[in-house]
């Protein structure tokens, strides 16, 4: 995908990769989740671009962090799911991270903003 | 069959991932691979096509992985084809459904472990302290070692399941220190089980030799093995726990006939089984106790003679 973009156009996904730990973070603080219902969630929230393998991954890094606890929940129908949650060091990753990101988000808005308002006088 | 289908799709999925990913350490590959095929039994569960098809290619899959997770990729290491393979066959077989439920089910067997080692660990220590003593996979609650050490395995199950339980995480150094001491255990108790005598003859044959019992040769017959001995009164009465001696004054034992019939031998208060008395209580493997044998009784004179020795028994009786 990424080949066929223009070298100076964001390519989304890479875009994505840097908060993809903070969305993964902000999903399991609504609530415990299992993989592939984080991707599911990730993707209704509009992040259409993340992958499944992406988050996967993130989430046995922030596992093998010590940011998340976690435990099997046996189905029925289907395979066991192994559960996620934030602990208190993922707690305060999230906390940490939240406001590293409003401060950038902040800036680039500001960035923007004063573009568009440039461009529109 | 198409979750037949869907199992080998997942199975082989996997295995090309874990190929792919198979220059990574093996614990960094453990920790990030543990749930691999029951999240792609979720992604293939969710919706229809192959997960190639909804995941695209499994290198490209496990490069993604491998970015996301933080590893660097080792690069320059190509793999032999034919490592290659093995390494697929590998990942192939552990990923298998008979395998998966197999490892699924070994942690159940936990508890089990946790009672039989600390029985395992008394039985151990019983055999340490007294060398000397016979034994038995049940102690006789009726003797004071027995009693002791059926309260010792008590208290060890209990501090064991409690050991296992708390399951906390231990340190690297610490889990090794854990797992060797449960194989230790388990690789003791094997010689100390072989040589628990499950039939008290086992230990009057180990014992005849240094004379620790006063029990003679087993008695046999010429006609056959004798197998029990039914005493009955001058009146035909059967009688039980007749405690037979020889002329030495050793009591009298018959040969084994474990497995069929088995022979439930009474403890004493010492703690040994008492080995003459007759009738044996023996019962057949399916749990049916041995019936005891229609006898012809024979049928005594009429004028009772007194039962001592008589040298001249037709003078006496004519008296």
């Amino acid at each position: 995908m990424a080949s066929y973009m223009n070298q100076a156009e964001v390519d989304p996904t890479q875009l994505l990769k840097g908060v993809l730990d903070l969305a993964v973070l902000a999903v399991l603080a609504q609530s415990d989740s299992y993989g592939y219902d984080v991707v599911r969630r990730l993707r209704e929230n509009g992040l259409d671009h993340v992958g499944d393998a992406s988050v996967y991954g993130t989430l046995r890094r922030l596992y093998q962090a010590g940011a998340l606890n976690s435990y099997v929940v046996p189905s029925d129908e289907g395979p066991h799911r192994k559960y996620y949650g934030l602990n208190n060091r993922g707690r305060k990753a999230l906390d940490q991270s939240a406001q590293t990101w409003v401060s950038l988000s902040k800036a680039l808005n500001h960035l923007l903003n004063g573009r568009s308002n440039g461009h529109g006088k | 069959m198409a979750s037949n289908d869907q199992a080998d799709d997942v199975a082989t999925y996997a295995a090309s991932v874990r190929a792919a990913l198979s220059d990574l350490p093996p614990d960094q590959a453990d920790v990030l691979l543990e749930d691999l095929e029951d999240h792609l039994r979720e992604v293939a569960t969710d919706a229809g096509g192959s997960l190639a098809e909804r995941l695209g290619p499994a290198n490209q899959y496990a490069q993604e992985l491998r970015t996301a997770y933080g590893v660097a990729h080792a690069g320059a290491t190509r793999q032999h084809p034919l490592l290659r393979d093995v390494t697929v066959a590998i990942s192939r077989l552990t990923t298998s459904s008979w395998y998966r439920q197999v490892r699924a089910f070994l942690p159940e067997l936990r508890p089990a472990w946790w009672v039989l080692r600390a029985y395992l660990l008394v039985l151990i220590l019983t055999r340490a302290f007294s060398p000397s003593t016979n034994l038995h996979p049940i102690p006789n609650p009726f003797s004071s070692r027995g009693l002791l050490e059926i309260v010792a395995a008590a208290i060890a199950i209990v501090l064991s399941i409690r050991l296992g339980r708390a399951n906390r995480p231990l340190a690297k150094s610490g889990r090794l220190l854990a797992i060797g001491a449960n194989v230790t255990i388990a690789l003791i108790a094997v010689p100390v089980l072989a040589g628990m005598g499950t039939f008290p003859s086992f230990a009057m044959e180990e014992s005849g030799g240094s004379g620790q019992q006063e029990v003679g040769q087993p008695l046999t017959m010429a006609n056959g093995a004798l197998t029990n001995i039914y005493p009955y009164s001058r009146d035909g009465t059967p009688l039980t726990d007749v405690l037979l001696y020889d002329q030495d004054g050793r009591p009298i034992t018959l040969a084994q006939t474990a497995p069929d019939p088995m022979t439930d031998y009474p403890f004493a208060a010492d703690g040994k089984p008492i080995t003459n008395a007759y009738p044996l209580h023996q019962r057949h493997l399916s749990g049916d106790p041995v019936a005891a044998p229609r006898v012809a009784l024979p049928p005594w004179p009429a004028q009772s003679p007194i039962v001592t020795p008589m040298p001249s028994p037709s003078p006496s009786a004519s008296r």
